[in-house]
């Protein structure tokens, strides 16, 4: 048996374990790294079966192109000339900016970069993006105007320290296992835990208190809370005066939520809201915990300012066991981030629109490059609905499944010219594509990751691809030449070379540094030890900015027609479009179909009883799965899982878009469910 | 047939195992975890804490091809691998691999698992070899060869003819040593008393079921303590079509999650994770002594290890004892 070192490729935890291969060179099993600080020998089921769907026959293995309507196998160089030849006539005919590039969370930083650059400086387009679009864009937007950096600011280790532990629309215990299970331990140690979630989750029946506000609520909550604490006199009022600003707006702006006003909106007592603030204000450091509860709204980017604005107001920043810790969803959605896979910056958020940073990538990469920020992608989506964007390169995502509206997915993808799709399995999406390239997966190719706590750390390869499948760096770097431009790294350690010497946060990243648990950035020079927690001294944009926000409705709510909230969201045995998981024979075994988890209350309501296929119906779509009755979920709201393609939540979601960061709405909208 | 091995012998006697056999030794690996690996892919590693990976997982791997089916209908059978030898394993192991051989072997035998067996050379690895040169007590039965460092040498005792076959040759060891190893290990607490004291309070019902909620409420069903059980026999079996035919494997399994026991109308009979956290202990601790006549528990500690919420079988053992004796 061999053992090979890499980092896990699920969530954003940032987990290392080992990938054991047989004799043969085939793998065979995972054993968690024993010392490594995130997983401590400790893995989430996921984890353990990591290796599970890497050997599955249906795999992609060989370049196909679609001819007269069907995919036929063809040769590498064909396919990638077509690609070529493809978006640089359509970019020809209809301008750059007629092209969308859709980069993956999924993919090391390296290939982030590379496809970041292929679209900026092969096609002169700055249309690239990636799923953080759909998780995090409202923390990047929210927490760069708050404090100066969009990520995590504390570290996991601080979960060992910390007094009281806030988890806000984050069910981290199924999402970031491994970082649920340290919230556990610190409760288990004396640690307070305030659990705001309408869902009943697993960390709530471990919480002093559980706040099952209304999905949607939760700037009404937020700003409740600290008009509480500032009427309470319990603010840090030393902290904000040396290192906040604009106070006397927030105080305005909080006037009006009081206790029996928010428990208006939030369907809270007024109660419960008074001794959560308490308890918060209560104690010297408490970290505050979010992910998607708080990002996927219409108003994401004023949750996060709220969250943000309770965080300052108390003074838990900057310091060990306090913090804004956004929980990032996949292994790599920092990272992808982190290297410019959006539209509006390049590696390390420099800006696009900035003329000396973009001088600096021009003369690196030796082109022009474009002025005007690109698409997000579910503004792609849109203009491709309408026309306007005409081809697509898509690098491991999935959209048909993963984005809301899905009726709106498949028309824009359909209208596309040119569709090209890089992926490891024929997705939904991939079997809507013109040409569709094999890619080696993550067991396959080497790397870095960059986890939710900044921590870049290495990916190896511990077996070889299946048939012609190739890395994606390698994918890229042949679209590069294509394009004219020098691709010639010999590994992913030289991209990271040249990702080190235009990015400042990654300046010190080198992979001889990354051995054996990686570094967490800032990182800006070859000696410095990494940053472990942000906004130390002072916030990365100098003072921390109190930034007032107003409760805005979600924008489609329940009515007569459809009397029921939506809630979608991942459970704890798949992954997003199912794509690796459902094939993964544990995990599929363990939920094997769609489901929606609906009231005992409202079923008996509706006549539904355990286990019947029923229909759920939005203003957007229909679909058909079989209902799991719990009380998991509060009277008059569904949740349904977004894993599976023969009941697609994002059928039925809305895709009603944060105006500042284009997420959409997947957390609310207005349903109606009826027996089949 | 007693022996006396200095390192550079034990790096000989390795070395000729090695020649006809798929060699495992305890290795360091890059970020400390210590397991059983390819000799020669990474840092020899004679002292430390136990080997992380269950060295039973050589003859009931995590994943396992068992046969394939080609297009025509005909059934094949995976070609025999080098047979295995491992070398490293303490007390706790050979207990393990003990009782695994008795599940497996037990007619009807898993030929599987039996094939594998048979042809496989173990060597324990006990005396100054824990932590920081730490003692381990000796193993006696159940291997081939029955290694312990004591003052930087290595005694070794041929249990097996095979065993003893390697050992030809090299100096031999002084049997009062032996005795005094053996002596000492005697002496030894074993974890095993706590565990014997939760089987009694389990047999006599004396846990009630919100003890069972509560432990239940904090797992996350990561499933660590069943893959990290060295005793744990359980497994799903997977079959995979393709254009070349169909492979069936086996996969380990873990009796915490919902599915293992749930009947295709959705009926489970552990229905509730209280349930099978209960099954869980209750088999190892209950359930294995009345088929077995001893506890499926080996006291290895790989599942207070793996288990991120602190509910492995000596945490879970503990609290029990504490609690309701």
């Amino acid at each position: 048996m061999n053992a090979t070192l890499t980092t896990c490729p699920y969530c954003g935890t940032g987990c290392n374990f080992y990938l054991l291969t047989n004799a043969h060179g085939k793998l065979r099993g995972i054993e968690p790294a024993g010392h490594h600080p995130t997983s401590r020998g400790q893995l989430c089921i996921k984890g353990w079966n990591a290796h599970a769907f890497v050997d599955h026959p249906e795999r992609l293995t060989a370049p196909q192109i679609r001819t007269n309507g069907a995919l036929q196998t063809s040769d590498w160089a064909t396919a990638l000339d077509l690609v070529h030849s493809r978006l640089t006539s359509l970019a020809e005919q209809h301008g750059q900016d007629s092209l969308m590039f859709l980069s993956s969370a999924k993919v090391s930083n390296e290939e982030n970069y590379l496809l970041m650059k292929l679209a900026r400086a092969g096609y002169r387009t700055n249309n690239i993006d990636h799923c953080a679009r759909l998780c995090h864009s409202s923390t990047v937007t929210g927490l760069v105007e708050t404090l100066g950096s969009g990520a995590m600011t504390n570290s996991l280790s601080c979960f060992d320290e910390t007094e009281l532990i806030f988890v806000i629309g984050s069910n981290t215990t199924e999402q970031h296992p491994l970082i649920g299970s340290r919230i556990l331990q610190a409760v288990r140690r004396g640690a307070k835990l305030i659990v705001a979630d309408s869902r009943k989750i697993r960390l709530a029946k471990h919480a002093d208190q559980h706040l099952r506000h209304q999905n949607g609520s939760d700037v009404a909550l937020l700003n409740g809370m600290m008009q509480q604490i500032l009427q309470d006199g319990l603010e840090a009022s030393d902290f904000i005066n040396d290192r906040c600003e604009n106070l006397a707006a927030l105080k305005t702006s909080l006037a009006a939520y009081s206790p029996e006003y928010v428990a208006k909106i939030t369907g809270i007592l007024p109660e419960q809201l008074v001794t959560a603030a308490r308890l918060f204000a209560s104690v010297n450091k408490a970290m505050i915990i979010y992910a998607m509860g708080i990002t996927q709204h219409s108003h994401g980017v004023d949750n996060v300012r709220a969250v943000s604005n309770l965080a300052l107001l108390t003074g838990n920043l900057g310091r060990p066991g306090t913090g804004v810790n956004p929980l990032r969803g996949q292994n790599n959605v920092q990272g992808a981030c982190d290297m410019g896979a959006l539209p509006n910056v390049y590696s390390g958020y420099q800006k696009v629109s900035d003329p000396e940073t973009r001088e600096k990538f021009s003369t690196a990469w030796g082109v022009r490059l474009p002025e005007t920020p690109g698409l997000m992608s579910t503004h792609a989506i849109e203009a491709a609905a309408a026309g306007r964007v005409r081809g697509m390169l898509i690098l491991g995502e999935n959209p048909l499944l993963s984005d809301a509206n899905q009726a709106l997915v498949e028309k824009a993808l359909r209208n596309l010219e040119f569709l090209a799709v890089i992926d490891i399995f024929p997705t939904e999406t991939a079997q809507l594509a013109d040409v569709i390239l094999p890619a080696a997966c993550y067991a396959e190719r080497d790397g870095s990751y960059t986890s939710t706590e900044r921590r870049v750390q290495r990916g190896r390869k511990a077996v070889d691809p299946p048939g012609l499948a190739l890395p994606d760096w390698q994918i890229i770097c042949q679209l590069l030449r294509r394009c004219g431009l020098q691709a010639d790294y010999a590994a992913p350690s030289e991209v990271m070379k040249e990702i080190a010497a235009l990015t400042p946060i990654y300046g010190g990243i080198a992979y001889p540094r990354l051995e054996p648990n990686g570094l967490q950035w800032p990182c800006p020079s070859s000696d410095h030890p990494g940053t472990p927690i942000l906004h130390s001294a002072g916030c990365t944009r100098g003072k921390g900015l109190f930034s007032p926000v107003a409760y805005r409705p979600a924008k489609e709510l329940p009515d007569a027609a459809y009397p029921l909230f939506l809630n979608t969201g991942r459970s704890y045995f798949h992954w997003h479009t199912g794509s690796m998981t459902r094939r993964s024979h544990l995990l599929d075994r363990e939920e094997r179909a769609a489901f929606v988890e609906i009231n005992p209350e409202d079923a008996q309501k509706l006549g539904i009883i355990e286990r019947q296929l029923v229909r759920i119906s939005s203003r957007r779509g229909a679909i058909r799965c079989r209902a799991q009755l719990t009380d998991k979920v509060p009277p008059g709201q569904v949740f349904i899982p977004f894993h599976f393609a023969e009941g697609a939540a994002n059928a039925l979601t809305n895709n009603a878009l944060d105006p500042e960061a284009g997420i959409p709405e997947f957390k609310v909208c207005a349903v109606r469910v009826e027996p089949c | 047939m007693l022996k006396q091995l200095n390192y550079d012998n034990l790096l000989q006697l390795l070395e000729t195992i090695s020649t006809d056999y798929a060699l495992q030794v305890p290795t360091l690996l890059a970020d400390g975890t210590r397991l059983l690996a390819n000799y020669g892919s990474g840092e020899l590693s004679l002292t430390g804490p136990p080997l992380q990976r269950k060295p039973t997982s050589a003859f009931f791997p995590q994943t396992e091809l068992l046969l394939t089916i080609d297009v025509e209908g005909q059934v094949h059978l995976p070609q025999p691998e080098k047979p295995v030898a491992l070398f490293g394993l303490d007390r706790t192991d050979l207990a393990a691999l003990t009782f695994l051989d008795r599940f497996f072997c037990a007619p009807p035998a898993d030929d599987i698992y039996q094939r594998k067996r048979d042809r496989a050379l173990i060597i324990s690895l006990t005396g100054s070899a824990g932590p920081e040169r730490s003692f381990l007590p000796l193993t006696e039965d159940n291997c081939d060869i029955e290694m312990s460092a004591v003052n930087g040498q290595y005694l070794a005792l041929g249990h097996s003819e095979l065993g003893q076959g390697f050992l030809d040759g090299f100096a031999d060891g002084d049997p009062q040593q032996l005795e005094d190893l053996r002596r000492e290990s005697a002496q030894q607490v074993s974890p095993a008393e706590l565990l014997q004291q939760a089987s009694r309070l389990l047999s006599e019902e004396r846990v009630p079921d919100r003890f069972w909620k509560e432990i239940a409420d904090k797992c996350i069903l990561c499933s660590g303590c069943n893959l990290a059980c060295p005793t744990c026999s359980c497994f799903g079996v997977q079959d995979r079509q393709s254009g070349h035919g169909t492979e069936r494997s086996r996969v380990w399994d873990s009796c915490q999650l919902d599915a293992f026991m749930r009947e295709a109308s959705g009926h489970n009979p552990l229905g509730s994770e209280q349930l099978r956290t209960r099954r869980r202990i209750h088999h190892k601790l209950v359930a294995d002594v009345e088929r077995w006549g001893e506890l499926g528990c080996v006291a290895c500690g790989r599942c207070d290890r793996a288990c991120p919420v602190g509910i492995g079988m000596l945490a879970v053992a503990e609290e029990i004892v504490r609690r309701f004796n």
